[in-house]
């Protein structure tokens, strides 16, 4: 047995790496991604009071503290019996619609786009947003330094601190939303509207529009046949920030359809020996191994499982668009609803879908009368017990479970965070892009090593959800071993 | 001088949020008031995150924890942005989600944002940062007063 590893060398803990075993023949024989494990959160946590989670979980992450802080306050909700005024709900949706605004902004235009505007066998060091720049026009960079900028005004503004907001509370918001704001967002939502708009029609020009990436997208070294799972309002479309979750086979029939608290009987844990990080999958279809297909419980849980687990968009643009992706990459319509799309790189296509509808979304709440209604928050009368919030993370669905005693201290924790769902799927991912890439007797080439991690970087993994941050050039090593551990092939990049 | 003091890191992950704690430190010096036009604040973010928040400033001071063979848990390291070009980048200055600080302050500077221009980046040689903890490993904790010394003393010199 050979092995590849596709490893930082600058940091030699604290991120993750890519090992791919090779066999006698030389094949692809099985592919991990192995992320580090940060210890003792559960001990941080229990004994502090629980309305402390939204401001300490929102701690764990520096990329989406927003999720995070969401998750916590829903919990708190559950866990203190009490039920938000509709007013305070739309209010931490309408922050929500800012921050998915900014997250999968900044995904496109710095981290997946790359690969296709500058193409995947570009050198790394113009895979990255400057080049970008280069090649769309220098107007691009300061459309997406707005977008992100105004949008995190909006964070900052409801949230009532920029990154990590302080505002949610068991049973509402702690800061009403003035007429003056209330305006101010409005026209901030009207741009993220023109804007996402501009990055589909950018998309289409810069990728639909060329054959090759066309035909990469649907390449058999990118597509798994997984269950999907998403969060889905009352019509069963598209929600961030509430409603039921929903799994989708391979097929698009309705697997499972449950209340976020339910996830101990839908979601079992499965622990491997080489990785800290544990494996989820559909407890009643069963764990078969890093296989895909209907008999595999893996599913994955990203902006395209989102899509996949829902028979629309709740916005009428992000529909048009919606309707676009499935028809242009080959669903078929079973009942009035479009099947699952399997081709993983579609996932970027699938973002800016949603980035449209959070726009939309976004506007949407800041135009309802109600938004500014002062009364935002229902007393806490009852006594607390357990707890579950759960939010669409960009990357994942996001789940906080909590336990206290009858004081409100806290006694266990349970977290599933957004990259922890698709922890095999990606393993899976990389293996099928390893297989496609890696052929027996050739050396591996940038192209190759890259064409693996496109496969990662579709799902944006968040590699410790901590505010660790990846050095950005973060050079990789992949090093080939034959049996008794002798490198026999060496090759590195940046991943950045 | 319009100058911007961040500390980089998390709080509650043990040596993670040195950046943090050594800007805690100074803003606790400079409540006497002596430097004016400083804003010290903390963050968890990198890359473009980071730049953003530097717009408008005339000079920048980082402070962030640093992993590398080379850093002793506890030990101090000034840096320039050039070093930062050339060395391995500090924990929480690059962000795995966008780019990395250098190629966002490029960025920046093509789009003519007001940048500081002046970036001074203290790196803390760290020992556990995978572990939740409030409490720093002692090396770590004995760095921070000194490294808060080095910032107050470089907000001070350059004011006069």
């Amino acid at each position: 047995m050979k092995r590849v590893t596709i490893d930082p060398i600058t940091r030699l803990e604290g991120h993750g790496k890519i090992e791919i075993f090779l066999n006698e023949e030389g094949e692809v024989a099985n592919a991990y991604l192995q992320i580090p494990e940060l210890r003792g959160f559960e001990q941080f946590c229990v004994g502090r009071p629980a309305e402390e989670m939204p401001r300490i979980t929102n701690r764990i992450c520096g990329v989406c503290p927003e999720a995070h802080h969401m998750a916590g306050t829903k919990a708190l909700d559950a866990l203190f019996h009490v039920e938000p005024p509709s007013v305070a709900k739309k209010i931490r949706e309408l922050l929500y619609s800012a921050f998915y605004v900014t997250d999968h902004t900044v995904h496109f235009y710095a981290l997946g786009g790359p690969d296709f505007v500058m193409g995947p066998d570009a050198p790394p060091a113009e895979r990255n947003i400057l080049g970008v720049v280069h090649k769309v026009g220098l107007e691009i960079g300061g459309q997406v330094i707005e977008c992100r900028m105004r949008n995190h005004h909006v964070i900052q503004m409801l949230g009532g601190r920029g990154i990590h907001p302080v505002a949610g509370l068991p049973g509402g918001w702690s800061k009403a939303v003035s007429e003056e704001e209330r305006q101010e967002i409005e026209e901030i939502a009207k741009k993220n509207v023109d804007f996402a708009l501009f990055s589909l029609q950018l998309f289409n020009d810069v990728v639909l529009s060329n054959q090759g990436y066309v035909d990469l997208i649907l390449s058999d070294g990118y597509t798994q046949r997984i269950y999907s799972m998403g969060t889905v309002d009352e019509n069963n479309h598209t929600n961030f920030y509430d409603g039921m979750i929903r799994v989708v086979d391979p097929e698009g029939k309705e697997f499972a359809k449950y209340h976020p608290s339910d996830y101990p009987q839908h979601v079992a844990e499965r622990v491997e020996p080489w990785s800290y990080l544990k494996f989820p999958y559909l407890k009643n279809v069963g764990w078969k191994g890093f296989e895909d297909g209907m008999d595999s419980g893996i599913y994955s849980a990203t902006p395209l499982s989102r899509l996949n687990a829902a028979d629309g968009m709740a916005t009428p643009k992000a529909q048009e668009a919606y309707e676009k992706l499935y028809e242009t990459l080959g669903s078929e319509k079973v009942n009035g609803n479009y099947t699952p799309v399997h081709h993983q790189l579609a996932t970027h296509w699938a973002r800016l879908v949603e980035l449209l509808y959070a726009a939309e979304r976004m506007l949407e709440l800041a135009t309802d009368p109600e938004i500014t209604d002062p009364n935002v928050r229902a007393p806490v009368t009852e006594t607390p017990d357990e707890g579950v919030g759960s939010v669409e993370a960009p990357r994942g669905t996001l789940t906080h479970h909590y336990w206290t005693d009858e004081k409100g201290m806290l006694t266990k924790v349970n977290l599933i965070v957004g990259t922890t769902n698709n922890n095999a799927p990606i393993s899976l991912s990389i293996k099928k892009a390893a297989k496609a890439a890696i052929q027996k007797g050739e050396e591996i080439t940038q192209g190759a090593l890259n064409q693996i991690e496109m496969a990662f970087r579709s799902y944006d993994p968040c590699m410790s959800c901590a505010t660790h941050s990846l050095p950005g050039q973060m050079p990789l090593e992949v090093t080939l071993r034959d049996a008794e551990g002798n490198v026999v092939d060496h090759a590195s990049q940046y991943l950045d | 001088m319009k100058t911007l003091v961040v500390g980089l890191g998390n709080p509650i992950l043990t040596d993670d949020g040195v950046g943090v704690k050594v800007a805690y430190a100074v803003r606790a010096a400079l409540a006497s008031g002596r430097v004016r036009d400083v804003t010290v604040t903390e963050a968890s973010v990198g890359g473009l995150r980071l730049m953003e928040m530097m717009l408008g400033y005339d000079r920048a001071i980082l402070i962030d924890a640093l992993q590398h063979c080379d850093a002793r848990p506890g030990s101090i390291r000034r840096m320039t942005l050039e070093d930062l070009r050339t060395i391995s980048p500090t924990q929480h200055s690059a962000c795995a989600h966008d780019t990395s600080l250098v190629t966002a302050l490029e960025m920046g500077s093509q789009l003519g944002l007001p940048l500081p221009k002046k970036i001074t980046i203290y790196g803390v040689g760290v020992e556990n940062i995978t572990y939740f903890g409030e409490e720093p490993t002692p090396a770590v904790a004995r760095a921070i007063p000194e490294v808060a010394a080095a910032v107050l003393d470089e907000l001070s010199r350059s004011t006069e």
